[in-house]
């Protein structure tokens, strides 16, 4: 007799020599059982390795080529959610391990909570997982041609070629052929937020009203006034559209706006969306300059040095004129600053392949989470009738052993995903 | 037959983790996510900061082999099948990247712009 029929016996679950009723009689006993299951398991993981690796490998040889996606569409995604998300599976794989032990060591109370926490911390999961899925659905983050944001990482309002977005957006009717809209533009409110943008195509009437006009960018602000014009009606005024990110831009100089106007400051920005060139002009003193006024240029092509260079010349003129000191253009820009103001740009091309083995990495991740919810509330329900036993549990390690490996491949997925530098 | 039930290692059917391992591990594990996330507010480089990722993963995998797996404590046969499927998959990984800068750059064909010798197409003589 082996020495757990005899802790069975002890126990009093009397089912004779045989042991648990779930020994199938073609094996030998119990061990001889619990090995093969085991052997099979394992077996099954080797090749659950195998299945994503195959993901990976389309991972890794799309970040080789194209690091620049990944450095700006990682941004779409919140880390808080990743990080959540880890720290749940790795609790629910710990309930997991602690359930084998408890099935192990005949605690049926123990048993039944492990199990049913596992199941608990997997919706959790799933759930956080959803949040994150429905706000990348609304805003059009998506794989392949599905991909059309409406919004960049930093908040930018992006031109849309399907216009499929919530909230204010105004028809945009795009000719896709020309890379060019036809007609309609944004509302006003949308507009307003940024009328010196370069890069931007100049072929929208809108009515701008006179009066405080206030520019919001991110969750910065700033508020400019137009004293000049006050009074006069409103300005009748051609302001531009954005360009969609994914099409290739040139970088026109800086469209004239009332901030020309005002007496105050003003600063402005331009990048080459490659982060290969960055320039800044700055005019006005330190002291009236507020740190809040920012305003990020776009072009999505190769740098355009000389357009740059060229409208920060103007600027600089500009602010001769005024009785101002000009702030020389600074080329290089600090880590950070080249960060924020890239994602406030446009994504670079074919920024929708990222998205694309994001959604195939966790959405099959996510199925086999779901796989698992199914499988542990089915150890649940035989937990439950009392069908594990220390000679017995097999089902419960082998499951337990399943729920470590998605476990596993979450440990590697949000570093490469949520965590890109 | 009883004296070996007190061995908490070596009755039953496999090898029982204690609740110190298990915990122990757990707690790691989640210091170890904490780590790999204020790891990123730090500038290394990419190479470095990617690099630092990997090594924070890597650990936290073999963690979780170790103890949640009971792998150190399994047969060795399981530890072989299990290791040579990794073994697989960075030589997959590895060997995809090795050739990767073999590769011709993307060409989006367009009828009215055809892309120009070797990629065009061929002049049709005769």
């Amino acid at each position: 007799m082996s020495p757990t029929q005899q802790a069975h016996e002890a126990h009093g679950d009397d089912h004779g020599h045989h042991g648990s009723r779930f020994i199938a009689h073609h094996y030998d006993d119990a061990q001889h059982q619990f090995d093969s299951g085991k052997l099979g398991i394992w077996l099954f993981l080797a090749q659950e390795v195998l299945f994503f690796s195959a993901l990976f490998v389309a991972y890794v040889l799309y970040r080789s080529h194209h690091p620049e996606i990944y450095s700006y569409a990682h941004k779409w995604l919140q880390v808080k959610f990743g990080a959540i998300n880890t720290a749940v599976l790795i609790f629910s794989s710990l309930t997991a391990a602690w359930a084998v032990r408890a099935a192990q060591l005949a605690q049926p109370k123990r048993l039944i909570l492990c199990l049913a926490t596992t199941i608990l911390c997997a919706c959790a999961f799933l759930g956080i997982k959803y949040i994150e899925y429905s706000h990348k659905y609304h805003e059009s983050i998506l794989f392949g041609r599905y991909f059309d944001p409406c919004v960049s990482p930093g908040g930018v309002d992006l031109l849309t070629k399907k216009n499929e977005c919530k909230g204010v957006k105004s028809t945009i009717d795009w000719d896709a052929k020309a890379e060019k809209a036809k007609s309609g533009c944004f509302n006003v409110d949308k507009i307003d937020q940024d009328p010196h943008e370069p890069g931007l195509q100049a072929d929208c009437t809108v009515i701008e009203s006179v009066g405080a006009t206030k520019r919001t960018i991110g969750d910065k602000c700033a508020e400019e006034t137009i004293d000049e014009t006050e009074g006069s009606p409103p300005i009748a005024k051609k302001f531009p559209c954005w360009r969609p990110a994914y099409q290739p831009a040139v970088c026109p100089d800086l469209v004239d706006g009332p901030g020309d106007q005002t007496e105050g400051t003003r600063r402005e920005m331009g990048y080459a969306s490659h982060h290969q060139v960055g320039v800044m002009v700055e005019y006005g003193d330190e002291e009236e300059r507020g740190d809040d006024v920012k305003i990020a240029a776009t072009c999505t092509d190769a740098p355009k040095p000389a357009a740059v260079a060229a409208a920060a010349a103007h600027d600089a003129d500009k602010a001769k004129v005024l009785g101002q000191k000009a702030i020389a253009p600074i080329h290089h820009m600090t880590t950070h600053e080249e960060h924020e103001l890239e994602s406030m740009g446009p994504p670079p091309e074919h920024t929708s392949m990222f998205f694309t083995i994001y959604f195939a990495m966790t959405g099959l991740h996510g199925i086999h989470v779901l796989f698992g919810i199914g499988v542990f509330t089915w150890l649940l329900i035989r937990a439950l009738k009392g069908h594990f036993t220390p000679d017995y549990f097999g089902p419960v390690d082998y499951a337990a052993l399943y729920w470590h490996i998605v476990d596993l491949i979450w440990i590697f997925l949000f570093p490469l995903l949520y965590l890109i530098h | 037959m009883s004296a070996i039930e007190h061995h908490d290692d070596e009755h039953g059917l496999s090898h029982v983790a204690s609740v110190k391992v298990l915990v122990g591990t757990g707690g790691t594990l989640l210091a170890l996510t904490l780590v790999t996330v204020l790891a990123t507010k730090l500038d290394f480089g990419a190479n470095i900061n990617l690099g630092i990722a990997m090594l924070i993963a890597v650990v936290k995998a073999t963690l979780v082999i170790l103890f949640f797996m009971h792998l150190k404590y399994d047969k060795l046969f399981h530890t072989v099948v299990f290791v040579s499927a990794i073994l697989a998959a960075c030589l997959f990984v590895g060997f995809t990247l090795m050739d990767s800068s073999q590769y011709q750059q993307t060409n989006i064909w367009h009828p009215d712009n055809p892309p120009t010798a070797p990629y065009g197409p061929r002049p049709t003589s005769g």
